[in-house]
């Protein structure tokens, strides 16, 4: 079971084949982490873009010396529609965010008919390596849905589900949050939560263990919750916190990182193949944590 | 300025002893937190809630209950109006909820509201100390609205610049975060926070600053910035009042210090005083530091300030 960063990296060296990663409009940053993967063995980058451009940019990076291919497309408004194409027609594995800004990626990426995009939703799930320990916790949804309800509640939970187990966690810990932990008509996310934890008791999740609704008091402490009259194996050992909305979600993934200091990498799951985004609060460091995570799926 | 807890805990010993209600001290680390305070000289609590357990508790951290006011009570919601109704009729200038569910009190506190006509939005301030930041940083509204609309986020923004004010800060920094990203629909929350920021600037709130970022990244990173090592994050960036969008966002938010090296303390704001809103799963330490920062909110008020 993967507990730190770095058993993720290892997990992912230890895959047999390298993944084939597209990326256009590639920067210079961004060579610098895809040169990192490559030479750890995680990948064979694929830059998508022009061509003679992205040569002079490889020439000075440490890419040069390393495996690559360069994919040079004359039409420079469809970088990214043929870097999108590349994954999804199977010529690459796994698709990064370059240059682009977030709304054309995401665009790009979540269209129904020529994007990436498996189901009916995507959902980016934050993993964060606790401090002074070695367990990873898994939060979602921290960016894509704004206000999803119970139905899509349940497939972003899933979602994250099958991204602990692909992280060895197999009877995952789930705390579905809301503002407190006992059921109340007013507030929705608590019985959004009450209906998630019932589809959990019945094993509608299989092996994972879903408690809710919890407040955040009762997920982080057994002590805690026990003084609030909740006895739940999940409490204060939770492996993947289900937030209500967009709000809290996003803003408790920058707490985190920000507040927190806890280093942070994420993934977008609900893809027919795994997507990275280029999210600011993700440090350059994690990038390389993204991509290994990315090649595990 | 009240910089610290510790300036607050300073001037609670000062100013205390000043008359508490307690709402169902039934529990060992509330009745503890409210010994420990009565010995510090910053209260001398009324007791209300159920007999037996009071005295059971009291004998088990060995604080002569004997000696102090004690009104007899086993509903919860009676318990609760009891001791709202002593501070909207003057007899107290502070209560803290025990151990009985949040919603009570909140409901008799907006009836109160409501028979004295105030017009007040009741709304929670949870005051963080963060280790080295040099000035408390708050999240609000963490208790009473559940999805507040621009009006009720501008009352209970009024509400924190308020106490801000009350605690010497003269002109605090707000940050109205949202959930908004570079892609998808422009949320309500951040429509919100561009209204409010106008406001501000107009001055509707009194003297304070809505700064121009939505989100903790724009905070530390400014717009356009990333991530690059962590030792970069400069947490004096952090501003004094944090709007958050609906409830749900604010009590996860302001009860990471179950988690992270902060410290929190709750009050709620309501027309005749300070109400302590500690968790029930809060420990001792952290329900005396929220009966301290009561009993100054207390005697600022009782100065006039407002």
């Amino acid at each position: 079971m993967a507990g730190t960063f770095a058993d993720i990296i290892e997990a992912a060296r230890k895959k047999a084949a390298k993944r084939r990663l597209a990326i256009s409009s590639v920067k210079k940053s961004d060579l610098e982490i895809i040169s990192k993967a490559a030479k750890e063995g995680l990948i064979f980058p694929v830059l998508v873009g022009d061509g003679k451009a992205m040569e002079t940019l490889v020439k000075k990076s440490h890419l040069a010396s390393l495996e690559h291919e360069i994919m040079d497309v004359k039409d420079a408004g469809g970088f990214l529609r043929a870097a999108v194409a590349l994954v999804r027609e199977g010529r690459a594995d796994m698709l990064m965010q370059g240059a682009e800004d977030l709304k054309s990626f995401m665009k790009a990426v979540l269209d129904a008919n020529t994007g990436l995009l498996k189901g009916k939703l995507a959902s980016y799930v934050s993993v964060f390596q606790l401090p002074k320990s070695d367990k990873l916790v898994l939060v979602t949804d921290t960016f894509v849905n704004n206000y999803p309800g119970v139905t899509e509640k349940q497939v972003i939970l899933e979602q994250a589900i099958n991204l602990a187990g692909l992280l060895g966690i197999e009877a995952p810990k789930v705390a579905v949050l809301a503002a407190i932990e006992q059921v109340n008509p007013s507030i929705p996310s608590t019985l959004d939560a009450a209906v998630l934890s019932k589809m959990g008791e019945r094993k509608q999740f299989g092996n994972a263990i879903v408690e809710g609704p919890l407040d955040i008091d009762c997920a982080l402490s057994h002590v805690a919750a026990a003084r609030k009259g909740i006895k739940s194996v999940v409490t204060g050992n939770v492996d993947i916190y289900l937030v209500p909305d967009i709000e809290s979600g996003y803003l408790l993934a920058q707490s985190l990182v920000f507040i927190g200091k806890m280093e942070m990498a994420g993934v977008l799951m609900g893809m027919t193949k795994p997507v990275i985004l280029n999210i600011p609060f993700v440090s350059r460091g994690n990038r390389l944590v993204e991509i290994a995570l990315a090649s595990l799926i | 300025m009240i910089r610290s807890l510790d300036d607050v805990s300073r001037i609670a010993g000062e100013k205390g002893p000043k008359k508490l209600a307690v709402l169902a001290p039934e529990d060992e680390e509330f009745m503890l937190a409210v010994k420990r305070s009565w010995e510090a000289g910053y209260i001398e609590p009324v007791l209300i809630g159920n007999s037996e357990k009071m005295d059971e508790l009291g004998e088990k951290v060995e604080f002569d209950i004997s000696r102090f006011e004690r009104i007899i009570e086993n509903d919860r919601q009676r318990i609760s109006d009891l001791g709202i109704g002593m501070l909207f009729s003057g007899k107290l200038s502070i209560v803290s909820k025990g151990q009985i569910p949040t919603s009570y009190v909140y409901r008799s506190i907006i009836r109160a509201e409501g028979k004295a006509a105030s017009g007040m939005t009741v709304s929670v301030v949870s005051f963080w100390e963060i280790p080295g930041l040099g000035h408390l940083t708050a999240f609000t509204d963490t208790g009473v609205s559940i999805t507040p609309d621009y009006r009720t986020k501008a009352d209970i923004l009024r509400n924190a610049v308020f106490l801000y004010h009350l605690l010497g800060y003269e002109k605090p920094r707000i940050v109205v975060i949202s959930g908004q990203r570079k892609f998808g629909r422009t949320l309500d929350s951040y429509r919100d926070y561009k209204l409010l920021r106008e406001a501000a600037d107009a001055g509707e709130f009194g003297e304070c600053e809505v700064v121009g970022a939505t989100s903790f990244t724009e905070i530390f990173l400014g717009p356009r910035g990333r991530l690059r090592d962590y030792r970069d994050i400069d947490l004096a960036k952090i501003p004094h009042i944090i709007l958050v969008p609906r409830l749900d966002t604010g009590n996860i938010m302001c009860k990471l210090d179950f988690f992270l090296d902060v410290t929190r303390c709750s009050i709620a704001v309501t027309s005749r005083g300070a109400v302590c809103i500690p968790s029930r799963a809060d420990f001792s330490d952290s329900i005396i530091t929220e009966l301290a920062m009561g009993v100054v909110v207390a005697d600022r008020l009782e100065k006039g300030v407002r």
